[in-house]
Parts: structure tokens; sequence; C-alpha cells
């Protein structure tokens, strides 16, 4: 039997032991944080490793599977600046970009509706995009190879990016559906009452005020057309067109030597727009609108 | 009240009575009902809102108040029943082609436009020429006093200028109806009396129908022409602000009305002399004129009597009228200034009344009181309903 009072003084006593838990634990501090910062050292140290020796085989003309201070050399970079070289990245930019597109636009549009219109089986229909985006493109890929040979699709970058796109638009557009979810109702209500069409509160309202969450969307979906490597290894064989990511495996051929120094090199060049891509949006989600003002408060 | 009385002045053609003088209907419910899966949201309906009215509709949370103003608007459709803007039926009308406006509780200014912006949106919707909406947007900036923020955003603003823009986004429209959803609920009390005279002088000046929906009953007894008073989606009573004070329709409007509330006390119904009484308060008190008939052909041995704060007096200050007194010890002497509300204990129930400021009444004090019978309320205590105005 408690009585209210007993459980007071037992939430009391706990809030108390929690304060001399953080009292008592202050001087011991720093032997945790000395565990934690090795932890966090160890684990930093495991992803910066592949990075530095990317960044220090590109430079090393005698660049190996080991990393070690290099010898200087501008060759690796000179080798790669080829048409044959640079031809993936084109083509690695356009099955990402096209995608993109293709993907921001159509999850935006679907996100809209899913958000705000009455669809019937609207629950039924999110759970099956939640499931379809869970869902290995390893699983559809044999299927997917079967369809593109009967509508004569294999080989072209635009159908394979259309696929890409397929690919990703189920998590783009759950991704979205929740940042339009997030647009306070009245906003729209408002604009309706003065006369506004559904177009264009989707352009003047919605999406000005979802720019960021648009942006993340197209940065996922970016990302994953641009490191696409099964997709267009399997519905592409025209080594015209090529990706980057695919490309890249060439350095290693079975027949020669390794060319790590080149590999390096491009696998580098090969980061560089997502990393752009990532700068450019840190920059302009920071700057981003809230909703703050709109409503009350 | 002083709100009141400038609000009397300011609209001379304000009835005193209950008849109101008859103008043009200019929104019309009827039978509206309105079902959200099984609840009911608002019950059979019928109102008529006239040209140029200005009508609150105050309940609490909850009586189906705005759902009543959002059918106004199109954002919501009733399940049974018609509504007519003018001599429309606007049921199956969106609501862009309502040519009302509305502010929202929350104001819902378009946070990433300025205020220009915020306020030209409905006019560059509609297309109209980029010369009037310029000139608009100056009058409307000028008349709600936002001239120098057109260039600020709605997080530059305090709570009084978001409130201003969004009133001058609906202003800018010249709705034919104009309908208002809480919109002085975030604002402070200061600001809020001032926005509530600066609403009324804009609608006398702009004699617009309105529309107001609010949870505070001053603002209601201040602001309306008329009240509608709902509860749990039922109209109540609608009239003018004197007339719900004063001639109530049942027990729920005489206790949501009035602050403090009107006493209300049960009684039983005797005679005196040969005329028809009640016994109340351990006293007996004949009723006079209407009611003593209505409560006589009623014919329930019991009742429910109601007295206003202001209609018991202190003995020593009543008018002649109040022939009736009661004795009793002080509770609670609850000071304001112009007044101090005392509760006296008679006959075991606790009556709230309103004592002149310099009274010296203290608590343990036994005071008389003095009422006269004309001011009674005499409610039905099953339903509910006031058998004075029957």
């Amino acid at each position: 039997m408690t009585s209210p009072i007993a459980h007071a003084s037992e939430s009391d006593r706990l809030a108390l032991e929690k304060d001399d838990l953080l009292v008592v634990r202050y001087p011991r501090v720093s032997g945790g944080g000395f565990a934690a910062n090795l932890t966090r050292g160890l684990f930093g140290a495991l992803f910066a490793t592949p990075l530095l020796w990317m960044l220090l085989s590109s430079i090393d003309s005698h660049a190996s599977w080991s990393i070690g201070v290099p010898t200087l050399t501008a060759s690796n970079y000179a080798a790669i600046f080829h048409e044959a070289e640079m031809r993936p990245l084109l083509n690695s930019m356009y099955l990402a970009g096209v995608s993109t597109g293709v993907t921001t636009v159509s999850a935006v549009l679907s996100a809209y509706v899913l958000s705000r219109r009455h669809v019937p089986l609207r629950r039924v229909f999110l759970v099956f995009i939640l499931f379809a985006s869970g869902l290995p493109v390893t699983m559809v890929i044999v299927p997917t190879f079967q369809l593109f040979v009967t509508f004569h699709w294999l080989d072209s970058l635009f159908w394979t990016s259309l696929f890409l796109a397929a690919s990703s638009l189920p998590f783009a557009i759950w991704l979205m559906k929740n940042f339009i979810d997030a647009v306070p109702e009245e906003l729209e209500e408002s604009a309706e009452i003065e006369g506004a069409s559904s177009l264009r509160i989707l352009l003047r309202i919605i999406i000005p005020l979802t720019i960021p969450g648009i942006g993340v969307t197209a940065i996922v979906t970016f990302i994953n057309g641009w490191g696409a490597f099964l997709i267009p290894l399997v519905l592409n064989s025209n080594p015209s067109d090529t990706p980057a990511s695919i490309a890249a495996y060439n350095f290693l051929s079975a027949f020669t030597t390794p060319k790590f120094g080149q590999l390096a090199a491009y696998s580098l060049l090969f980061s560089l727009p997502v990393l752009v891509l990532y700068l450019v949006m840190a920059r302009r989600l920071s700057g981003a609108f809230s909703f703050g003002g709109s409503l009350r408060g | 009240m002083i709100e009141t009385n400038a609000n009397r002045s300011r609209n001379p053609e304000r009835p005193e009575v209950s008849e109101p003088p008859q103008t043009e209907v200019h929104v019309g419910f009827t039978g509206v009902f309105k079902l959200f899966g099984s609840v009911v949201a608002v019950r059979d309906l019928n109102l008529d809102i006239r040209k140029g009215e200005f009508l609150v509709r105050v309940g609490p949370m909850g009586c189906g108040k705005t759902t009543t103003l959002r059918m106004l608007a199109g954002l919501e459709r009733p399940t049974y029943g018609t509504i007519q803007i003018g001599r429309r039926v606007v049921n199956r009308v969106s609501c862009k082609d309502r040519n009302i406006a509305l502010v929202f509780q929350s104001y819902a200014l378009y946070p990433h436009m300025t205020v220009k912006e915020n306020l030209a949106f409905g006019m560059k919707a509609r297309r109209e020429p980029r010369a009037r909406i310029r000139a608009r947007v100056q009058e409307v900036a000028q008349t709600l006093d936002v001239v120098e923020l057109l260039n600020r955003r709605p997080a530059e603003l305090s709570g009084g200028q978001r409130q201003r823009v969004a009133l001058g986004r609906a202003l800018i429209r010249e709705p034919d109806v104009f309908l208002m959803d809480e919109p002085l609920s975030n604002l402070d009390a200061a600001l809020r009396v001032q926005m509530r005279a600066e609403l009324a002088r804009l609608h006398e000046r702009l004699g617009i129908t309105t529309v107001y929906v609010t949870h505070d009953q001053v603002e209601a007894m201040t602001m309306g022409t008329r009240i509608a008073l709902m509860r749990d989606g039922v109209l109540q009573q609608v009239d003018a602000p004197e007339t719900l004070y004063a001639r109530p329709a049942n027990l729920y409007v005489a206790g949501f009305i009035g602050s403090p509330k009107m006493n209300l006390v049960s009684g039983r119904l005797t005679s005196l002399d040969g005329e028809v009484a009640v016994e109340w308060l351990g006293t007996c008190m004949a009723l006079r004129g209407k009611v003593a008939a209505t409560v006589k052909k009623h014919g329930s041995e019991v009742l429910i009597v109601g007295l206003r704060p202001e209609d018991l007096r202190w003995a020593p200050d009543a008018p002649s009228e109040s022939t009736v007194r009661l004795r009793g010890p002080v509770e609670v002497v609850e000071p304001l200034g112009s007044e101090t509300l005392v509760t006296v204990v008679v006959d075991g129930n606790r009556l709230t009344t309103r004592f002149p400021p310099r009274s010296g009444v203290q608590t343990g004090d036994i005071v008389e009181l003095a009422l006269d019978p004309t001011h009674l309320h005499v409610f039905d205590p099953d339903s509910g309903v006031s058998l004075r105005e029957q």
C-alpha cells in the first residue's frame, strides 16, 4: 500500500540520488571522458584511414594498398584527366541528375497529395511505400532486366536513370511527406479562402516552406544515383555509357597491376560533387525559414 | 460597463429591446447539422445574420462555434441543412468563390513572405491589376497602421502587429462577410482591450457583416450587435447583449453570461396572500407580472430561482423597491476597488453580492441584504428553461 505522499518522497529521493550521482561523478568525469574520447578517436581513425589512404595515394608515385609517406607526384591526376576517364563522370552526372530531377518533382507532388488530400486507402498506400523503400534493389534487378529487354530500354542512360529515379522514389516520398506535414494546414486554408488555386498554393506556399526538405530529398536521391553501381552495371553494357562508379573498377584490372594511385585520384574526384552538394546545402539549410511568426506566439 | 456604453453610442440603431429592426438577412443557417463520424459538432442550427451585423458566437471550448464558422467559410461542408450567403445557397460553393475573409486564431500569416506580400497574396491570386494591388496594400496598411512594417517578415513582428496584418489580409479583399475565429485570444490583456476597441471601430466604419467567434464573454458583450450562445453544438439563445444578460433563455445562458455569475438557488412554488410566490432562501416572496402567470401555468412545484449579484443589495444601500430582506453572515470579502464582492451565506446557500466600495463590511459580520422580487429569474429545474420569458 503506497500513499501519494510515499510516492512523492520516493521520487524526491530518486531525484536527490540523481543529483548526487551528478555531483559525485563530476570529479571522475576526466577518467570516463578519456575512455569516451579514446573510443571516439578509434572510430574516427577507422573512418579516416581509407580517406587518408585515398588522399596520400593520389599524390604518391609508388602508391600501394598501404599508407606511407608519399613520393609526391601529379602523374596520377594527369593520367585520369583523359576523355576515357572523364566521360564516366559525365555519365554519372546525367544518371544522378535526371533521376534526382524526376524523383524530387514526383516526390513533392505525391507527398503533397498524400499529406493533404483525402486519398482512399492512404494508410495502406503509405505502409506499402515504406515497405518499398526498404526493398533491396538486388531483389528486383532480374525482373527489371527482363522488363528492359521486353521494352528495348537496355543500354539507354535515360531509361536507366528513370529506373534509378523509381528506386529512390518511395523513400523520397516518405521523406517529403514529413516535411509537408509540418507546414501548418491553416496557411493553406487561408490561401484557399483568398482565392489561390491548388497549384498556386503548392508553388507559393508549400514549396517555399519546404525548400530545406526538398534539398534534403534531392541530395539523398542524387547521392543514391551518383553512387549507383548494380543498376547501371546490369542495364547498361555500352562502354561509352559507363558511369564513374563502375569506371573506377577499371583501375583494378585482374590482368595488370592495380593502379592504386590513379584509383585514389579518381575516387577523390568522384567524391567531390557529393562533398560540394553537402557544403552548399548545409549553408542553405542553416538559412532556412522556420514557421516562426506564421502562427501564434 | 464602460465598453458597453461606448458600444451603444457607436451604433445608435442598436436595439435596446430583443426585437431588432427588420433588415436584410445576409447569412442564413437552416437546419444545419455537422457530424464528425458519430460526434455531432453542430445540431440543428437555425440562425439568420443581418446585413452589417456584428454577430458574436460565444460558448465554451468544443461547443461547435468554430465548426460553424468553418462551414460558413467553406472549409467544412455541413452534413445536413443549408447555408446561405445573400440569396445564394453556398453548400457547394468553394471557399474562394464566397467572397468571405477569415481571420484565424493563429493568424496563419505566410512566414516566408513580407507583410506586403502577405497582404497582396490574395489579390495576386485573383489576378487583380498591379496598380490596384499596390494602392490597396497602401490603403489597408494605413488603416491598420502597419505601413512601416511592410517589408518585414511575420517572425519580426510582435503579437499585436501580426494580429493587425492578419486583419489587413482579410480587409484587403473587401469581403461580403468577415469571419473571425478568436482573433484576440493570443494577445496579452492590455492589447486585447485595445484591439477590441479597434475592431469595433473598424466594423462601425466599414459596416461589413461580421461573424466573430470567441469564448470570452467580455468580448462577446462589448463587441456584438447580437450574441449567439452555443453549447454542445446547440444554439442556446441569440439576442442583443443586454437582452441576453437581462433575460437569459435558460439556466445555461444565465450561468454563462455575467461575472460574477448569477446566484442560482432552488426554491418552491407557493402562494402568499393569494398571490403566486416562491419560497426561497427561507423567505416567501410574491412574484409579480408576467412571470407570476407563467410560473403558475407551468405548475412545477420545485423551481430554480436566480438573482444577479447586483440585484442583491446591501440593505443600507438598497433602493426603495427592494422590499424583501435577507440576513446572513459574510463569508468572503473581495474588494475590487470600484466595488466589493461579498459572499453571504443565507439559509445555507452562498450568495454573491456587489457591495459599494466603502461599506466597511468584514468577514463574519451579519449583514442585511435587500432585493426586489421583480428581478428574480425563474427556471424549470428539469429543462432549465426560463419561465420568465415564456
